[in-house]
């Protein structure tokens, strides 16, 4: 199964919190940009994961020819045309920056968005950025869109401060593009609160088709009513899997396992097997990104992404 | 010349066999040691004869050319031929037969290490040369028998490993019982026809995913 996403990374603060580094990656069969990429560092402002620091907000970069990134010739030869990179703050403090890299395959459908308010309508979400692969029709009605709160996958997250997740999409009575998305052939999506620092609220959302998911499985787990142990709040995958819903069943105590250590240092992880060749029998989950959802310092919820 | 095996091997000469008593494809890897008598003999007995020297092509020239068995007549082989049977020896077993006159116990050890099917020193008896290559034969497929059963064994023993860890994995994170971990196991398994190895596989990487 393709994905939309084809390689996932996390750039850290390195020990003196002034450039971020190498943190972990999924790059699949991408070996050269893989080794291109890992001992690269950005300073506040320099490259994708730079900016997305000092903006201080996700950016999305569909062009990377004449821009800021810096790994245009390694990306050219890996077919990845696209960057999008999201900064996990605590506060006024990074903590991480998440950067999602896509292809331009001709068989590749989805969409990742940035919503948020802006100024002259600080009551209503506009896409500020997006990439949506082949989807330029839907891309096109999505941009003409303001959702007030409550509505649409980013409206409800802005509402409820909590990741949102849809399974199937087209049906949704709370999703305004459900007709679009349809004839996108978009089948389920998530919305997940981005920053927590001053200044305008920005949501991502990430809208999956069935032909090239955004991710095999997405989870959302939160902090239980005693803030004790991390519970699976929802579950998806295009095609169930019974044995991802027996650990989706299990509690996390903070600390403990991968999505125990995201809860400790409010550290996105990435997980499993990094190497490309990966045993395919694995039910096609062999690696995991956790992100935290961070309010006011505070972990709201993860969500995981298994590739 | 009035056959051939393979046309895209000019350096290999073939011979036409005397008699139609074996069809055995035979491949003698010459060395500087006169093969005349053995050649006759092999071909009185009615083998297919390939013959060629050894050299660093050797393991993709047995590729090509598939001989039933390869005969050696030698004073003593190479590391580098005794390293190129073994590995012949994992990628497509053949009977290999090496006739030599080394007998140099390292060099028994190496030999038999690699498998050969008779390393016979000192031992080339014209009359006995259909015998050796029989028991040669046979021994080699008896080996083959053996290998493919230590293989499944070995397959097996893994699962069972794979299997316990998976169970323990489902006893501790479901509060299980080993019972209902096992049967937990066999029907993930079952749902999506594959083996109880697999699946434990399945679950431990599963597992390793939330570590």
């Amino acid at each position: 199964m393709k994905t939309f996403i084809k390689v996932t990374e996390i750039w850290i603060p390195d020990k003196d919190r002034t450039q971020l580094e190498f943190g972990s990656g999924l790059y699949g069969e991408l070996i050269a940009f893989k080794a291109d990429s890992e001992h690269q560092t950005f300073a506040y402002n320099e490259g994708l994961p730079g900016k997305a620091w000092a903006e201080g907000h996700p950016i999305v970069l569909t062009k990377f020819e004449h821009s800021y990134f810096k790994r245009t010739a390694a990306a050219k030869n890996a077919g990845l045309t696209c960057g999008i990179a999201i900064p996990v703050f605590s506060g006024d403090f990074l903590m991480a920056v998440v950067v999602f890299l896509c292809g331009d395959d001709e068989d590749h459908a989805g969409a990742i968005e940035v919503w948020s308010t802006h100024a002259a309508s600080e009551n209503k979400l506009t896409v500020m950025d997006g990439y949506y692969g082949t989807l330029q029709h839907f891309e096109a009605i999505s941009r003409q869109f303001n959702i007030p709160k409550g509505q649409g996958l980013a409206g409800l997250a802005w509402e409820s401060g909590m990741p949102i997740l849809i399974d199937d999409i087209s049906k949704a009575d709370t999703f305004i593009r459900a007709g679009d998305a349809k004839e996108a052939g978009i089948s389920m999506g998530i919305g997940i609160p981005v920053s927590d620092n001053p200044g305008p609220p920005y949501f991502m959302t990430f809208l999956s088709a069935k032909a090239t998911p955004i991710a095999k499985r997405i989870q959302i787990w939160i902090p239980d009513s005693h803030g004790k142990q991390l519970i699976c709040q929802q579950g998806y995958s295009k095609n169930s899997n019974d044995l991802a819903e027996i650990f989706e069943a299990l509690t996390v105590d903070k600390g403990v396992g991968a999505l125990g250590r995201v809860w400790l240092t409010g550290m996105p992880v990435i997980t499993g097997n990094h190497e490309p060749d990966y045993n395919p029998e694995l039910d096609s989950l062999s690696s995991m990104l956790a992100i935290p959802v961070i309010e006011k310092g505070r972990l709201k919820a993860i969500v995981s992404f298994l590739f | 010349m009035q056959y051939r095996w393979c046309t895209n091997a000019p350096f290999i000469k073939t011979l036409a066999p005397r008699t139609l008593m074996n069809r055995l494809n035979v491949l003698l890897i010459e060395s500087d040691l006169d093969n005349m008598l053995l050649e006759n003999s092999l071909e009185d007995q009615g083998y297919k004869l390939l013959k060629t020297r050894y050299t660093p092509a050797f393991l993709a020239l047995i590729k090509e050319i598939t001989p039933d068995i390869i005969i050696f007549n030698l004073d003593t082989p190479s590391k580098k031929l005794l390293t190129d049977l073994q590995t012949l020896n994992n990628q497509a077993a053949l009977p290999v037969i090496m006739f030599a006159s080394d007998d140099n116990i390292d060099t028994i050890n190496q030999a038999i290490k690699a498998d050969i099917s008779a390393f016979i020193v000192d031992g080339l008896e014209y009359k006995r040369l259909n015998t050796i290559i029989n028991v040669a034969i046979a021994r080699f497929k008896h080996q083959q028998v053996l290998k493919i059963a230590l293989e499944d064994a070995c397959a097996k023993l893994e699962d069972r490993k794979q299997m316990d860890r998976a169970k323990a994995i489902l006893i501790k994170t479901q509060n299980f019982t080993e019972d209902e971990a096992y049967h937990t196991l066999r029907k993930l398994a079952m749902d999506r026809n594959i083996t109880l190895g697999e699946m434990a596989k399945n679950v431990i990487a599963m597992s390793e995913l939330f570590k």
